[in-house]
C-alpha cells in the first residue's frame, strides 16, 4: 500500500465529510439511550431494596461488554435484519457498561456522613437523592459517560459492516481498495469525531457540576 | 399526654424501657433505659465506645428505630409522627459536621428553612442572624463553600445550621470532637454563653468525661447498653454510683471538682451577709466559670471573696472558705 499525498487530501475534503453526520448521530443515539437506561438503574442499585441485585445486574452488563459488537449485531440479525438499527442496538448495548458502573461508583463515594446528616435534617429520601447524593456524584457519572462516548465512536466503525452507514463506510472502502489514503481519512475523523463529544460533554459537565469542584 | 403547665418545669424527652437489638446481634445495643430530660437542660450521655450513647441519642430523632419501648418529646410518642417533619423539629449536630459539599454556608444553615418552604428574604434574614449568633462573620462566610473554612469554623456552620429554625431540641453528637484542644475549649464556653441565652432542651453526646462535666447539667452514665447513673456533675463526682463511674471519672475528683464545677452551683442563696459581700467584692468571674477560675481570680487580686455575675447582673458570691469545705466534703467521701 502506498500513501500519495493528494489522495489523502481528497479522502479528507471530499470524500469522508459527508459520513461525519451519520457517524456523530451512530455515537450520540446510544450513548444518550445507554445514558437514560443505565443511570436510573445504577440509581435504583444503590437503593436499599434494590442493592442486592447490583452483583447480578452489572454481571449482565459485564457480558453485554464482553460480547463483539458483531456477535450482538448477529444474534439481533434474525429479529431487526442488517443496517441502522441494529447498529444503534449493539452499540447500545456496549454503552451501558461504563455509565452504569460509575454511576455505581459515584453514588456510593457520597460520604455517608453527609447522607446520615441530610437525613438528620430532615430531608426526605428523594431530597437527598436529588439534592445531595446525585449533585455530588455527577463528576464521576460523567466521566462514565465520556468513556462510554469514546468507546462509540471508535466502535461505531464496525456499523459499515452490517449496512449501519458512518465513517467505517469510509474505512472499509480504503481497505477493500488498498487505499491507505481512506483508511487514514476515516480514522481520523474518528478520533476528531471522539474528542468533539469528549469536550462537548466537559462543557455539560462544568455547567452541571457545582463550582466547589471545579 | 401530659398537660403542659405554662411556666412549671417539664419533661421534654422522655424515655421508657428503650431497648434496642440490632440485627445479627445477641446482646442489646441499649437495654431498657429509662430517664427524662426537663425542659431546658444539658443532658450529657457519656460511657466508652459501643456503651449506646449514640444509638440513643439517634433514636431521639429516628434514624435509628427502637425495637422496644418508647420515647416521648413534649408528650408526644415520636413513633407516631412522621419522622422527617420530626426531624426538622430537633436540631442535630454531628462530630463530622456533615455540611453539604456542594453548597455554600448561607445554602447549609438555610436547608432547613428552606424544607419547610419558609419564603426566600425570611431564609436570607435567618442565616445571616445565625452566622453572626455563632461567631462567624455573616457577609464573608455565607458566600463560602465548607472546604474553604476550617475545622472550628466548619462546627459553628454545623450548629448554625442546627439552630436555623429555632428547634426546641437540640441533638449534639460529639460535636466538638474533631478540633483541636484549644478551639474545643472556646466552642464549649460559647456554646454555654449561648445557651444561656436560647434555652434548648439538649443532648449531648461525648466519650470525655472532662466535657460531660462540664458541658451537662445532668449527665448519663451509660455502660454497655445500660444506664449507670444519672446525676448533676456535681453529683457525679462526689457520689459516684460505683468503681465503673469512679474509673471513668479518674483519680483526680477533688481537683476536678474546682476544675468542672461552675462558679454558680456552689452559689448559695442570697443573704444579708452574701449581699454585704456582693458590694465589697473587687473581683468577679461569670457565673458558668469554674470554680477554679475563682481561686485564679481571687489570688489574682489579693481577696478571699469573688463576686458571681450571670450577664451583667451580679447574683452572689463565693468565698476561699466555701471552696475548701467544699473540697473536704468532696475528699471526706473519697
Amino acid at each position: 500500500m502506498n500513501f500519495e499525498f493528494n489522495r489523502f487530501v481528497e479522502a479528507m475534503f471530499d470524500r469522508s465529510p459527508p459520513y461525519i453526520l451519520e457517524h456523530v448521530q451512530l455515537v450520540l443515539i446510544p450513548l444518550g439511550i445507554a445514558t437514560a437506561v443505565a443511570f436510573p438503574i445504577g440509581v435504583l442499585l444503590t437503593r436499599p431494596r434494590f442493592r442486592r441485585y447490583t452483583d447480578r445486574v452489572m454481571g449482565i452488563f459485564n457480558a453485554g461488554q464482553t460480547i463483539p459488537p458483531l456477535a450482538v449485531i448477529a444474534v439481533f440479525f434474525p429479529f431487526f435484519g442488517l443496517g441502522y438499527r441494529p447498529a444503534l442496538i449493539a452499540l447500545t448495548i456496549y454503552a451501558l457498561l461504563p455509565i452504569a458502573r460509575n454511576t455505581l461508583a459515584g453514588m456510593s463515594s457520597v460520604s455517608p456522613e453527609v447522607k446520615e446528616a441530610a437525613r438528620g435534617m430532615g430531608m426526605t429520601e428523594w431530597q437527598i437523592l436529588n439534592q445531595v447524593e446525585i449533585p455530588l456524584s455527577l463528576s464521576v457519572v460523567m466521566s462514565g459517560i465520556k468513556t462510554s462516548a469514546v468507546l462509540t465512536a471508535g466502535t461505531a466503525a464496525l456499523a459499515a459492516l452490517v449496512g449501519g452507514k458512518g465513517m467505517g463506510a469510509v474505512i472499509f472502502a480504503g481497505i477493500n481498495f488498498f487505499r491507505m489514503e481512506l483508511i487514514l481519512a476515516g480514522t481520523l475523523y474518528i478520533a476528531i469525531i471522539a474528542l468533539a463529544i469528549d469536550r462537548l460533554l466537559s462543557f455539560i459537565e462544568g455547567r452541571l457540576t457545582p463550582s466547589y469542584m471545579k | 399526654m401530659v398537660k403542659i403547665i405554662k411556666g412549671a418545669v417539664h419533661d421534654m424527652i422522655r424515655l421508657e424501657k428503650v431497648y434496642k437489638t440490632f440485627p445479627n446481634t445477641t446482646v442489646p445495643a441499649v437495654d431498657k433505659i429509662s430517664f427524662t430530660i426537663e425542659k431546658g437542660n444539658i443532658c450529657v450521655f457519656v460511657g466508652p465506645s459501643g456503651c449506646g450513647k449514640t444509638t440513643i441519642l439517634r433514636m431521639i430523632n429516628r434514624l435509628v428505630e427502637p425495637t422496644g419501648g418508647s420515647i416521648y418529646i413534649d408528650g408526644e410518642n415520636i413513633m407516631e409522627t412522621d419522622a422527617d417533619q420530626l426531624r426538622r423539629r430537633i436540631g442535630y449536630v454531628i462530630q463530622q459536621i456533615g455540611l453539604l459539599p456542594h453548597r455554600t454556608i448561607g445554602q447549609n444553615v438555610g436547608l432547613v428553612p428552606r424544607l419547610l418552604k419558609w419564603p426566600e428574604d425570611r431564609i436570607n434574614k435567618r442565616v445571616m442572624e445565625l452566622l453572626e449568633i455563632v461567631g462567624l462573620d455573616p457577609r464573608e462566610t455565607a458566600r463560602k463553600y465548607p472546604y474553604q473554612l476550617s475545622g472550628g469554623q466548619m462546627q459553628r456552620a454545623g450548629v448554625a445550621r442546627a439552630l436555623a429554625v429555632d428547634p426546641p431540641i437540640m441533638l449534639m453528637d460529639e460535636p466538638f470532637g474533631a478540633v483541636d484542644p484549644i478551639v474545643r475549649g472556646h466552642l464549649q464556653d460559647e456554646f454555654l454563653r449561648l445557651q444561656q441565652e436560647v434555652k434548648k432542651t439538649i443532648c449531648f453526646v461525648t466519650h470525655d468525661i472532662n466535657e460531660a462535666l462540664k458541658m451537662g447539667d445532668y449527665i448519663v452514665v451509660l455502660n454497655a447498653g445500660k444506664l449507670v447513673q444519672k446525676g448533676t456533675p456535681l453529683e457525679m463526682l462526689s457520689d459516684p454510683a460505683n468503681d465503673f463511674v469512679k474509673d471513668l471519672i479518674g483519680d483526680d475528683r477533688g481537683v476536678k471538682l474546682l476544675d468542672l464545677t461552675r462558679a454558680e452551683s456552689l452559689l448559695q442563696a442570697s443573704t444579708s451577709e452574701t449581699d454585704k459581700a456582693v458590694r465589697e467584692c473587687s473581683c468577679y468571674i461569670d457565673a458558668v466559670q469554674p470554680v477554679k477560675m475563682a481561686l485564679e481570680v481571687m489570688m489574682k487580686n489579693n481577696s478571699d471573696v469573688v463576686g458571681i455575675r450571670r450577664g451583667s447582673e451580679v447574683v452572689g458570691t463565693l468565698s476561699w472558705t466555701e471552696i475548701k469545705q467544699h473540697i473536704n466534703k468532696i475528699s471526706g467521701d473519697q
